[in-house]
């Protein structure tokens, strides 16, 4: 029963994380219709940047903030750079040059930083808690993930429902042309789109960072799991997001537990992302049957 | 230190850029020293002769295939600079008989695909005369085939595999560091000897290195084994194996994984409250590398920054924590001459000691030394080699094995304190016996002085 315990609370809590990386996918493909591969390693870029701070003797909530910030900066300027010269081809052309920038990125960052594992501190405890002389699989920091992730979650569906931006940034993402003639700044919605969407990459990868090991190729099994997490919520809801996360989490911390072991959790993974696109092609949540990508 | 040392590792590019310069340089000073020899045999009045592939008259290449980026970096890219820095002492001193090493080692970022075309590079383009401590059990056994193929000597492979001992199947393989059989053997009795009552779980990488162990573990307390968990290397999440050996029962950990994965056992350990007796096999237990992965906790929210404290492990080398010891003394002033960057860490000990005893094994070869000759060579001599090593090589016309022992100690802070005394013994049921010989000691050249076999 402990072990069960133990094993579901692991996975929720693995799954809170991978929610955290799909939210941020499903955020940039509400705003601008693009799978950003890079996603991943625009996160642990500035990761490393909130190491270098830390390690500098900054305070992590102040090193979060910065990390916030520049991933703020990242995405703009990537988005300015380097994605405008590729929207409005077509679509294979944008996520092919985000596959380029995610190993450009990796990287330029394993040259800055060398590639071998250092340790994130957690700004809350990593011992878990007690509850009738058994400790359980849940921390003080993993509280703070799952709250930090539902938060973010929140201020996401009500950036889209509630606020006029949201709205201009999917009129954009949708249509261009319509949306241009009804007087929304395109370009400056995508900017802000990528950006956003960098910054809470950039939570996420300070989330998963916390209380682990980070190097620069560390965010690349997330990038997977989160992507199905983000496909299994239908990529258009952010409440799929977080659901589809939760889901895969405790699914592959059943399978590592109970089912075949730690080496068949990543083919879990896969079955998982064919069964669903097979059953459900829109997703769990998906809002509309038609999709473009 | 440990802050130094995680910088240290950092910067794998620029040591590998000054370990390149660095054999250049010896390279074009080589030819001044010839006929300097300090090795023995060096017989007078004989010639030496560009005897086979990768011999000239005053040079011998040999071959390495490192991660020196990856997962498997940490620690083990330093390996090839310590390596190198013996050579360097060597050649300083005129190289065996007169012939300067070169060494030259490739990334292969613990992927087997790469193991094998900077393989094909160094046996086919580079011409090296042998390989020497290949590093990694998935990494090198795909060109094991190869380089027997090739009739090019396979020696002292880096890993602690089983696979490396077989004579008749890959003739000119050989293992170094103990197996990790033996050693789950003497890991074994020494919990059935000091903890008859404990319940043993196993924590075990999902490939041979684990499996190895284990096969040693349970020849002694497979009663006493409650649970085995493995774990596949790449996955970082091991809660639910952790939680397993939790709810077994287990008090006791066995742990056969690589030094990132003791960091985060101990790590997943502590979410879950979970305080057995540790016991880390020699590869994961570096506690200098372990200590510098859980560095940055300490200035979160976990005080205990010394979690591997009491933990068990195995030595069969002398370490950067006994500064008393004259190999370690000798290893620092090898270090500190060859002026790359970084401190002396035990894995740059390893890769001195691998120097050593390929030195060892080249004197033995004689004046003029072929592919065959120097196989031939480490049979017949190389169970007498004396170096560094706590217990001597198994090493005869039909064994193939490395050092033959080690003894088990215990971790406090960052240095250790030995709890048994050298322990030999071998594959299957070979009985482990308390080693009677001398420790051995350096010559004061620092150099091994081998006479050829005949």
């Amino acid at each position: 029963m402990q072990q069960f315990i133990d094993t579901t609370l692991s996975g929720l809590a693995q799954g809170m994380v991978f929610a955290a990386f799909a939210l941020a996918l499903v955020l940039i493909w509400r705003s601008t219709r693009i799978v950003n591969f890079a996603q991943g390693s625009m996160a642990m870029a500035t990761t490393f940047v909130a190491l270098a701070l830390i390690q500098a003797g900054w305070n992590y909530w102040a090193a979060l903030a910065a990390a916030l910030v520049s991933g703020f900066v990242l995405g703009a300027v990537v988005e300015r750079v380097v994605i405008r010269r590729v929207e409005g081809g077509p679509e294979l052309n944008a996520v092919i040059v985000t596959l380029g920038l995610f190993v450009a990125i990796q990287a330029a960052v394993a040259i800055i930083a060398g590639s071998s594992f250092q340790s994130f501190p957690a700004p809350f405890g990593l011992r878990g808690f007690t509850i009738g002389g058994n400790t359980i699989a849940l921390t003080p920091n993993r509280v703070y993930v799952i709250a930090a992730v539902l938060l973010t979650m929140a201020l996401l569906v009500a950036l889209f429902r509630f606020t006029r931006v949201g709205l201009a940034m999917r009129a954009a993402a949708f249509g261009q042309e319509v949306a241009r003639l009804l007087g929304v700044r395109v370009g400056r919605m995508l900017t802000l789109g990528w950006a956003l969407a960098a910054v809470v990459g950039s939570l996420a990868g300070l989330l998963i960072a916390g209380g682990s090991f980070v190097y620069p190729a560390y965010m690349d099994s997330l990038i997977v799991f989160g992507f199905v997490a983000a496909v299994l919520g239908g990529l258009d809801s952010p409440i799929g997001a977080v659901v589809g996360g939760l889901l895969l989490g405790l699914a592959l911390s059943y399978v590592s537990a109970y089912f075949g072991g730690s080496s068949v959790v990543n083919l879990a993974a896969l079955v998982i992302l064919v069964v669903v696109l097979l059953v459900r092609p829109g997703g769990l949540f998906a809002s509309t049957v038609a999709r473009r990508a | 230190m440990v802050r130094s040392s995680r910088r240290l590792v950092r910067v794998p590019i620029a040591v590998l850029a000054a370990a390149t310069v660095a054999s250049g340089l010896a390279a074009c000073g080589g030819s001044d020293d010839s006929g300097g020899g300090s090795g023995g045999g060096s017989d007078a009045g004989a010639a030496n002769e560009a005897s086979d592939v990768g011999v000239t008259e005053d040079t011998v290449t040999v071959g390495a295939h490192f991660p020196l980026t990856g997962v498997a970096a940490p620690g083990y890219s330093e390996i090839p600079t310590g390596t190198q820095a013996y050579f360097d002492y060597v050649n300083a001193a005129g190289g065996v008989n007169g012939r300067t090493i070169e060494y030259e080692y490739l990334d292969d970022a613990y992927n087997p695909t790469n193991t094998s075309q900077v393989t094909n590079q160094l046996v086919l383009d580079d011409e090296i005369f042998a390989m020497l401590g290949g590093l990694g059990t998935p990494t090198h056994s795909a060109v094991i085939d190869f380089l027997n193929d090739e009739g090019v000597p396979d020696l002292f492979v880096s890993s602690g595999s089983l696979l490396w001992d077989d004579a008749e199947e890959h003739p000119t393989t050989f293992g170094w560091q103990p197996d990790y059989e033996i050693e789950g053997k003497i890991i074994g009795q020494y919990i059935k000897e000091n903890f008859p009552d404990a319940k043993v779980g196993l924590f075990l990488q999902d490939d041979d290195f684990g499996e190895n162990g284990e096969k040693g573990i349970r020849e002694y307390v497979d009663d006493q084994v409650v649970s085995a968990q493995r774990y596949t290397p790449g996955n970082t999440d091991v809660g639910p194996q952790i939680a397993a050996l939790k709810a077994a029962g287990a008090d006791f950990v066995a742990g056969f994984n690589v030094p990132s994965y003791t960091a985060l056992s101990q790590l997943t350990a502590l979410q879950l409250g979970y305080d057995p007796q540790w016991f880390y096999s020699n590869v994961g237990s570096d506690p200098a590398l372990v200590g510098s992965l859980l560095n940055n906790f300490s200035k979160g929210k976990v005080t205990d920054a010394a979690l591997l404290d009491g933990a068990l492990t195995t030595e069969y080398l002398p370490s950067v924590d006994q500064p008393d010891n004259p190999w370690t003394q000798l290893f620092q002033k090898v270090w500190d001459a060859s002026g790359q960057e970084g401190q002396l860490t035990n894995y740059r000990i390893y890769g001195m000691a691998e120097a050593y005893t390929f030195v060892q094994a080249l004197q033995a070869a004689g004046q003029n030394p072929t592919r065959e000759g120097i196989v031939d060579a480490v049979e017949q001599a190389g169970a007498d080699f004396e170096g560094p090593a706590l217990a001597p090589f198994r090493y005869s016309a039909d064994k193939h094995a490395g050092v033959g022992g080690m003894l088990v100690s215990q971790i406090t802070g960052t240095s250790s304190e030995e709890k048994t005394p050298v322990l030999t013994t071998d594959n299957g049921d070979a009985e482990i016996t308390e080693y009677d010989g001398e420790p051995s000691t350096p010559p004061s050249s620092g150099i091994p002085d081998v006479e050829p076999v005949e």
